[in-house]
């Protein structure tokens, strides 16, 4: 007869065992694959978990399990039973080893799948044997080395002794799981699935611990699928509530969202009602996300970002507020992220939210608010601390140079200089440079070359602001170091101002250095700080009423149009400066250089070009119009479609002064419409090593275009 | 090379003096009880791992192989089969089926490097292949058969006409390090290379020795100590390679011992050892390989065996009295002690 405590499910013996105290525990074995496994000899490949084990032995649980307390007392002979050693099984229940007995009823059941487990394992102890009972003994100790030597010593003193099949088999079967957990602790996945293999009594739901590891070792080289069928297989047999879930959980890293939601399918209804995998799906959609943070191109079910937004929202954890806003800046919405990172910071401010802020404003072309709020938090990591540095570098490159307080320039410096931050060094001599002051830019051209010397840009800087506080010999130096490895730098100084605009030229460059030594004594805030107090003087005389100019005399008129320009009236500017070109010397040069300023602030640079040419300048002005003309004759170039004469133009800019980020993306926009991808992406590249944004999205574009031509 | 014809002659007549079966057929209790009894009780743990305290207490595959030998040679069978047992368990954890080198008892996990040592896995191989055949243990050399298998398949770098042993699968390689190919001749273990040829006779196991017996005399030739340093650098001409102390040192004070073991009796291979090793008390000389001085004198009887050992098998002259017994001190001199002791006993009776 049957006995009522077991009841068998199922083809391959899935057996559902009520234990003393009520605990239920299912015992399937995936005994049917040791065959197919063993004659795969590749370790579970192919559908061995699935194929042979799995199929129609999933039968549900819950219909199977029987309380023990409500057992009749069972008969003492049962129906006639395989020779099995129950030596193990009585021993264990002897010791009220739980554990070990369900795990040797299960692998008993496994071996022989019509074997029904004692009723009392207590019943009918063996005769004694101490010797044995020692063995089992360190056996349950998990002293398996020295059950080993147990048994060579009595075989050494008993050559007829044999030990029991039984004991043989646990043994191995215990080494083969010690060996397994180490081999996995270590990351040998190979050795895991290996051993995991030979072994398949291990891979049972009385041990789903190496089910686990078996699938990890499966998804970490590279067979997920595998691994979801080990998986799969757990959720299938295995009854434990703690286990299905932790199963789950395990498997939410390192399985594709495919993949899980088959395991997802398998979840079965608790006694109220609920989905047994509730209290985790907050935890499988996170996942979701954070899949979607290391693949941008990752398309996640909207449910989960739904369910990670309402996380944020009710529970009000901060990390959910913080996933949410990777997610955006991954997928370029950096207004979304902004908003997840600042409501992260109100929950708990830490340097992370404030990475992910300021990386959020960064990509708003926001830096100086990136600048401000991650300073604090520079020293947090280095992943931190090169956000911060981006955040500078972005910064500095804005043209035309912001104006920035004193201290947040100082602080900006002290951090770059720390951090020998060659990309930031490199924008702070353009900013330097672009504040007149060559001499404070060289020095950080020749820092960021110390810090990083393959770094053309930098060497090019150091060239050009070489050039223009009139170091010759430094400019051939560094003409010489680059020969053959840089295009522009030995185009440096080539084409001066006085042979292209304005021709008739008095003063070289060599001219200029003392004054721009004086300037040079303080730092680049200073600087910036005196050229504002420069311009004001100019504006003295102030030009708010309407006043026609022709009435004036030509200084009048010329203070009117410095006036004028700095209440950013150009086209008016530009009548005055027409006045004021009818008088002499100073003041006729300074109107032709005036209004040549004023037309090209009104957006009109061939007027500018022909302003510029009424009157000799020195080097200084002519070099700023010829840039400002080049640069504009560049962008409506581009504008109009004529992507040569863009390049032209700026490669003629470029020969007297730094091509800064914002024009080297402009000239990579024009080597991309012109379909020369490598230039494209290789000016963008420079550009984006400063931590441009607009480079970044470049480099994209190039992709893209490269994408479509492929 | 101009040397390698002379020692595969030299081999060739090492191997036909002592064929390894019959090694083996006269090694029960080379180790004897009461020897055995000593060294365990001071450096076998009962979960079968062999400390080596003076490293603090660590365990790492070259003790597991002596301590598989050795148990071996003391015919003690329950202790050989509790140490396979941890170094199986614990140690055998590599995807390439070699041994993880280094167990810490203080760390977790307790692998904490997994680079494999390559003399670790030739003892092992060769204590499971002698206690599989001399104990009718099917298991053991099923085992070093795989071992074997796995060290031919990855553990060896062929350099021009030589075979290399790598002292570990990573870092010593050309591809590794600057000055690589790196080896340490004290990891071959020449007695261990006939087993295995006999275990897996398509493997390169012949060119093996050889070479180690052609760098060995090359390395002889480094410096003023006429010594062979501890580890080599095979870039150029050997070398003494870089980042290791540039000494004849407790690495390659096994070298002799394990000539000697291998039934080596090349006068000119040995004459060095005997020679040069040891000062005029015995005790052996850590030697500085450029200039030849020595460095510092190691006296344990576990190291002045050897030179002591190599003198008797050249020249007749018996083992001093105090080193014929056994004392246990560190795992280390320990082990050499026995693995010296016993072969005298077996192969070289008019040394004791």
């Amino acid at each position: 007869m049957k006995p009522p405590l077991i009841i068998v499910a199922g083809i391959a013996g899935v057996g559902v065992m009520a234990l003393a105290n009520g605990h239920y525990i299912n015992l399937p074995s995936i005994l049917a694959n040791i065959t197919a496994i063993a004659q795969q000899g590749n370790a579970l490949q192919g559908n061995a978990l699935q194929g042979n084990a799995l199929q129609g032995n999933a039968q549900p649980v819950a219909a199977t399990q029987v309380a023990a307390q409500t057992n009749p007392p069972a008969p003492t002979s049962t129906a006639p039973s395989p020779k099995v050693d129950e030596t193990a099984l009585r021993y264990f229940a002897s010791k009220g080893d739980t554990k070990r007995l369900e795990a040797e009823i299960a692998r008993l059941k496994a071996l022989y799948p019509d074997w029904t487990p004692p009723e009392d394992p207590l019943a009918a102890r063996p005769q004694g044997d101490p010797q044995l009972d020692q063995m089992w003994k360190l056996y349950s100790e998990g002293k398996l080395a020295e059950v080993r030597k147990a048994i060579a010593d009595r075989q050494a003193t008993q050559p007829d002794w044999q030990p029991p099949s039984d004991l043989l088999d646990r043994l191995a079967v215990a080494e083969a799981r010690e060996q397994l957990v180490n081999a996995s602790d270590v990351k040998q996945y190979d050795t895991v699935i290996r051993i995991g293999s030979a072994n398949s009594s291990l891979l049972t739901c009385g041990d789903v611990d190496v089910l686990w590891r078996v699938a990890e070792a499966f998804a970490r080289t590279k067979r997920e699928d595998r691994a979801r069928d080990a998986y799969l297989y757990i959720l299938r047999n295995c009854a434990k509530p703690e286990e299905r879930v932790a199963t789950i959980q395990k498997a939410l890293p390192l399985l594709s969202r495919q993949n899980l939601d088959q395991l997802l399918a398998t979840e079965q209804k608790t006694a109220d009602g609920k989905g047994e995998f509730a209290a985790i799906r907050g935890d499988i959609a996170r996942q979701s996300l954070a899949n979607a943070d290391t693949d941008p191109k990752l398309v996640i079910a909207d449910a989960d970002l739904a369910a990670v937004q309402a996380l944020a929202n009710d529970g009000g954890l901060a990390s959910d507020d913080l996933l949410l806003g990777w997610y955006y800046v991954r997928r370029d919405n950096p207004q979304s992220a902004e908003s997840w990172f600042r409501k992260a910071r109100q929950k708990e401010n830490s340097a992370k939210a404030s990475q992910g802020l300021a990386l959020a404003l960064i990509n708003q072309s926001r830096p100086a608010e990136a600048e401000d709020i991650l300073y604090q938090w520079r020293d947090a990591d280095d992943d931190v601390r090169k956000v911060y540095l981006a955040a500078v570098a972005n910064l500095l490159a804005i043209t035309p140079p912001p104006p920035l307080a004193a201290p947040v320039l100082q602080r900006m410096v002290q951090e770059v200089y720390a951090a020998k931050d060659a990309g930031s060094a490199q924008q702070l001599g353009w900013y330097a440079d672009a504040l007149n002051q060559p001499q404070t830019a060289a020095q950080w051209f020749k820092l960021a070359l110390d810090w990083k010397p393959d770094d053309e840009p930098s060497a090019y800087g150091l060239a050009l602001t070489r050039w223009k506080i009139g170091d010759k010999a430094g400019v051939r130096e560094i003409q010489a170091q680059w020969a053959g490895r840089s295009e522009r730098i030995p185009t440096v100084g080539e084409r001066s101002i006085q042979t292209t605009v304005v021709g008739r030229g008095r003063s070289g460059p060599r001219q200029r250095a003392p004054a721009a030594q004086t300037d040079d004594q303080t730092d680049a805030g200073a600087g910036k700080a005196r050229r504002s107090a420069g311009r004001a003087r100019q504006q003295s005389s102030g030009c708010s009423s309407s006043v026609d100019p022709v009435t004036l005399s030509t200084e009048a008129a010329l203070s009117r149009g410095w006036c004028l320009m700095q209440a950013n009236r150009p086209v008016e500017a530009a009548a005055a400066f027409d006045v004021a070109l009818h008088g002499r010397g100073k003041t006729h040069a300074d109107a032709a250089y005036g209004q040549s300023l004023a037309y090209l602030a009104a957006g009109l640079p061939d007027m500018a070009a022909v302003s510029a040419a009424k009157a000799p300048m020195d080097a200084d002005r002519s070099i700023e119009i010829r840039t400002a003309l080049l640069e504009s004759q560049a962008a409506n170039a581009f504008d109009q479609g004529r992507y040569v004469e863009t390049i032209m133009a700026l490669d003629e800019r470029s020969h007297i002064a730094p091509e800064r980020t914002g024009l080297m993306v402009l000239r990579g926009y024009a080597y991309l419409k012109l379909r020369r991808f490598d230039d494209a992406e290789q000016i963008f590249r420079a550009a984006a090593g400063t931590g441009s944004h607009d480079a970044l999205k470049g480099l994209n574009d190039v992709k893209t275009a490269r994408e479509l031509k492929g | 090379m101009r040397l390698r014809g002379r020692f595969i002659l030299v081999l060739a007549a090492g191997m036909l003096a002592v064929p390894w079966l019959s090694q083996q057929a006269s090694s029960a209790e080379a180790v004897t009880t009461a020897e055995w009894a000593l060294y365990k009780d001071k450096f076998l743990d009962p979960a079968g791992r062999i400390i080596d305290a003076a490293n603090g207490g660590i365990s790492h595959s070259e003790g597991q192989g002596y301590g598989l030998l050795l148990s071996y040679l003391a015919g003690n069978q329950g202790d050989f089969d509790r140490i396979w047992a941890f170094t199986r368990t614990e140690m055998m954890v590599r995807n390439d089926g070699l041994a993880a080198w280094k167990w810490d008892p203080a760390t977790v996990p307790h692998i904490s490097d997994t680079n494999n040592a390559s003399d670790g896995d030739l003892l092992i191989t060769y204590g499971l292949a002698l206690a599989g055949t001399a104990w009718h243990r099917p298991d053991l050399t099923a085992s070093a058969k795989s071992i074997a298998a796995a060290l031919a398949d990855g553990g060896l770098e062929t350099v021009g006409d030589l075979v290399l042993l790598k002292p570990g699968k990573s870092g010593f390689a050309a591809a590794d390090r600057k000055d690589g190919p790196v080896v340490n001749l004290s990891y071959w273990v020449f007695e261990a290379l006939p087993v295995l040829a006999q275990l897996m006779p398509d493997g390169p196991w012949t060119q093996l020795a050889n070479s180690g017996r052609t760098l060995l005399v090359a390395s002889m030739k480094t410096g003023q100590a006429s010594l062979p340093p501890d580890w080599i650098s095979l870039k150029t001409v050997p070398a003494p390679a870089d980042g290791f102390p540039k000494e004849f040192s407790y690495n390659a004070i096994r070298i002799p011992l394990y000539l000697i073991r291998a039934g080596d009796s090349d006068r000119t291979l040995l004459e060095p050892f005997a020679t040069r090793m040891p000062d005029a008390a015995g005790q052996v000389r850590v030697v500085d390989i450029a200039t030849g001085k020595t460095r510092h004198l190691l006296a344990d009887a576990g190291y002045r065996i050897i030179p002591a050992l190599v003198s008797c098998v050249l020249s007749g002259a018996p083992i001093g009295k105090d080193m014929q017994s056994f004392q246990p001190t560190d795992y280390y001199p320990s082990t050499l002690h026995l693995l010296a002791l016993s072969y005298a006993r077996r192969h070289h009776p008019e040394c004791l």
